[in-house]
């Protein structure tokens, strides 16, 4: 149906897409899957007609049947493409906040993809698809041809609701009222899927729909996904950086890498026979609960004795916002926290966003103070190594000044123990080593380092200092497959060198599997379940925990 | 032990951006030369005019722009050219000294009102707020009738007007990066909070500080320039550019370029110093 062939896109001298082939069939999942920086959205950026107006394709073309919709050396033919977006292709973002437009209300801007797109041209295009559709072919529909006006805005209000509930909103009415920031991720994302199928396009790309969203959401987006396509038989281009999740829905899989396309093929093909180096190395990369975590060197034995211990923790966040009812309110975010943490342990903490795993860090950090309970620390000065390695590190400084920051600081709070300048700058040499860095980053900045390198230095910023306790708050969650591997291989490899503590926190059961001792679960703020790692996967106390099990 | 070396695919990114130097752009260059001019003028000014600016000759009143004199001459027949060379002396040292004590209260009291919050942030914000209400002239005029004029409290006056604006975006930037991760683990680290606050974070707000200390200076210039016009600046015989415009409005049918001058000297100042932090601008980018 969608035929790519021989394309490649620049941006400037860069090339950012290389002679990339593809071919989607009609009414197939075909998924493209690759790290950041890959090509993987230009390609599917271009094929929609939407990048950036600094790209040029530079050789190739895109068909879509037999119609040229984009061609090397020509430029983009915008009144072919608005024939084409919404109503014979559309796509589904990977922001569910940001691509609905927060001043209006929901319904009306799904609305609008009909309006837009007028509905006889519509009808005509969906005929095909929809004999199975979950709607009823509406009855409203031949009458909003007919009659303008109100009657129309009722046809098309009658459609929007019915696709509202053909995606799963339940209570479709009540949606179409509210504005998107009443809605959860997974309602909005829905809303967003919602406006991609409503005019039974032939063709949805979507890019990354599920990377912002909860596990369990996550799922449920995905079902969808696959339940839209079984019934309407329209193709999805799936965008991911997820193997498992290409695995679970894809009929085919490409390979992306340096903006080339390195490997297609089924999912069975690419995950049991992997002809390529790279395709190995990604699947290898892949946190899974097949690989245990190599058992601990001699180095680092778990001691009885703890560094920090928790009693009768209840944190709460107060609402500082305006709104009507929460003025002032206290929010109860964790309840009830009990448990420690021993000496050269690594304790997994794992819980959807919200449910009050960071405030639960932060409470034992002193960050926040509006707490009741008794927290215990043996430890001096622990630290916290953040998610985004991008806002982690100060911009204005280099790496050699953030590496000694924390020694300058120990040295004014404990006078016996400051260093000279030339023994700092040892340390920050030292460390850098310790974190796999050559000597030259010493006077780099952080813009000029790539994720991986920043979280790196982040490490090594929290463990100059050598505190007994590290909260690693989903250190490895921003950074792409590979990476993520081969920092949680150094933060291993340090935790065990070092003998430290960490509480590590993630959403992904995967990867607290494969870095922790004990494991604990958490769900709306109230600790479910603490346990051995092998004992709490192998049997699961809680429903919860297995539903989490069950969905990753 | 082994030493897992970052593997060379993360590396690539690194080099790119290291080879420094400046990168000039149009913008940077069109608004040195313009400011380098004025700045020339006005240091060479200090040492030495043309003419002096103060003698005054009968025979030679308001002849018009020659060799001899560049600008032309005044009613008092004294050197148009010399006197505008004294005036952005003044105009810029008044300028600089207002933009020079309203940043620096903006950067203290921004500073810590927003990083720390609270009811003295409150109440500091009513206060500039209460400033802001005023039309920043009038006030500085309330100022200047109070403690009379001179150039000590005409500085003084526009200090006090400027003040809130800096306070504004100091303490908003400020209220930005208090929660910023990094500075949260500056926290951890045991870092002082004088030293979050001047080294932690106030070089990160300074490509936003920079441009406002650039809008400033420029509506100091405007200021200085207007309150002299309305008499109440730089009193005579000093020179500056406003006080020239005031006493040139009476001739303009007669000898244009006596309020020619001094004013295309203003728009190209002001000018000079806008293309200057634009380029400042995009050189940080």
């Amino acid at each position: 149906m969608v035929t790519i062939e021989d394309l490649s896109v620049n941006f400037g001298s860069t090339e950012a897409v290389r002679h990339v082939n593809l071919e989607i069939q009609g009414g197939e999942i075909l998924g493209v899957v690759g790290e950041s920086g890959s090509g993987k959205s230009v390609t599917a950026l271009t094929l929609m007609g939407l990048v950036s107006e600094e790209a040029t394709v530079t050789s190739g073309r895109i068909l879509f049947d037999d119609a040229v919709l984009q061609e090397a050396g020509k430029p983009r033919d915008k009144a072919l493409y608005r024939r084409y977006q919404g109503e014979r292709m559309s796509m589904v973002f990977q922001e569910p906040m940001t691509s609905l437009n927060p001043t209006q209300r929901v319904g009306r801007q799904v609305e609008e993809m009909l309006r837009l797109h007028s509905m006889p041209a519509y009808s005509e295009e969906g005929a095909p698809g929809r004999g199975t559709a979950a709607e009823p072919s509406s009855p409203a529909e031949p009458k909003g041809r007919a009659a303008g006006g109100r009657q129309q805005r009722q046809a098309m209000k009658q459609l929007v609701l019915e696709t509202f509930a053909a995606v799963g909103l339940r209570e479709p009415e009540r949606v179409y009222g509210c504005y998107p920031h009443q809605l959860s991720g997974g309602m909005r994302q829905r809303v967003m899927i919602a406006m991609a199928i409503i005019l039974h396009p032939r063709l949805i790309v979507a890019d990354e729909p599920t990377t912002a969203l909860d596990v369990t959401v996550q799922n449920q987006i995905m079902d969808l996904l696959r339940e839209i396509n079984e019934k309407r038989h329209n193709a999805i281009l799936f965008i991911t950086h997820d193997l498992n999740l290409a695995r679970r829905i894809c009929h085919r899989i490409a390979v992306m890498k340096d903006g080339r396309v390195v490997e297609t093929g089924t999912p069975e093909e690419i995950f049991e026979h992997p002809r390529e180096e790279y395709t190995r190395n990604l699947i290898e990369a892949v946190p899974s609960r097949m690989k245990r975590r190599t058992k601990r060197g001699g180095g680092g034995q778990i001691c009885p004795e703890p560094v920090v211990t928790v009693r009768d923790l209840q944190v709460y966040y107060r609402e500082g916002g305006n709104s009507l009812f929460s003025r002032g309110k206290k929010n109860h975010v964790v309840r009830d926290a009990g448990f420690e943490i021993r000496k050269g342990e690594i304790l997994g903490l794992v819980g959807e966003s919200g449910c009050g795993k960071t405030s639960l860090s932060k409470a034992i950090l002193g960050m926040n103070r509006d707490i009741t309970g008794e927290i215990r620390h043996y430890s001096t000065r622990p630290q916290m190594i953040f998610q985004d390695p991008y806002s982690s590190l100060n911009p204005s400084k280099t790496v050699g000044w953030l590496l000694e920051e924390p020694l300058r600081a120990r040295g004014k709070l404990e006078p016996e123990r400051a260093m000279s300048a030339a023994d700092m700058r040892c340390a920050a040499m030292e460390m850098l080593g310790t974190v796999g860095l050559s000597e030259a980053y010493y006077d780099r900045r952080p813009s000029q380092l790539s994720g991986g390198q920043r979280q790196r230095i982040s490490i090594g910023q929290a463990l100059i200092t050598r505190p007994g306790l590290v909260i690693a708050d989903e250190p490895v969650s921003a950074l792409d497959v590979t990476i993520q591997a081969q920092i949680m291989e150094l933060m291993r490899r340090l935790q065990e060198e070092m003998g430290l503590a960490y509480l590590f926190i993630s959403h992904d059961i995967n990867v607290i599997y494969q870095m922790s001792d004990r494991i604990m679960v958490m769900k709306e703020g109230k600790i479910l379940e603490i346990g051995e790692t092998e004992e709490v996967f192998a049997h699961p106390r809680e429903e919860y925990t297995r539903q989490l099990l069950r969905e990753s | 032990m082994p030493r897992d070396k970052c593997p060379a695919g993360e590396e690539n990114r690194a080099d790119v951006k290291r080879k420094g130097g400046i990168k000039w752009n149009k913008y940077l260059i069109a608004g040195l030369c313009m400011t380098g001019l004025i700045v020339l003028l006005a240091i060479v000014g200090i040492f030495w005019t043309p003419y002096s600016t103060t003698s005054m000759s009968a025979s030679e009143r308001f002849a018009a722009p020659s060799l001899r004199h560049f600008f032309g001459t005044d009613n008092f027949g004294r050197d148009i050219f010399s006197r505008v060379m004294k005036g952005i002396g003044t105009t810029i040292l008044i300028s600089t000294l207002v933009v020079a004590m309203s940043g620096t209260a903006g950067i203290l009291v921004g500073a810590l009102t927003g990083y720390f919050g609270g009811v003295v942030d409150e109440v500091v914000m009513r206060v500039t707020d209460a400033i802001n209400g005023f039309p920043s002239i009038l006030l500085a005029l309330v100022v200047i009738s109070v403690m009379g004029t001179g150039q000590r409290n005409l500085v003084i006056s526009l200090g006090i007007v400027f003040m809130p604006s800096f306070i504004r975006i100091v303490r908003s930037e400020f209220i930005r990066l208090r929660d910023a991760d990094y500075i949260s683990r500056a926290r951890l680290m045991g870092v002082g909070r004088i030293r979050i606050l001047f080294v932690h974070i106030l070089p990160n707000i300074f490509s936003t500080f920079w441009v406002s200390v650039m809008i400033g200076f420029n509506n100091a210039i405007l200021a200085e320039s207007g309150m002299s016009y309305l008499g109440i600046g730089v009193q005579p015989p000093q020179a500056s550019l406003g006080k020239m415009l005031s006493d040139a409005q009476g001739y303009l049918t007669t000898a244009p370029w006596y309020a020619l001058a001094p004013g295309l000297t203003i728009v190209w100042i002001v000018l000079g110093f806008s293309l200057l932090s634009e380029g400042v601008q995009r050189l940080s980018k």
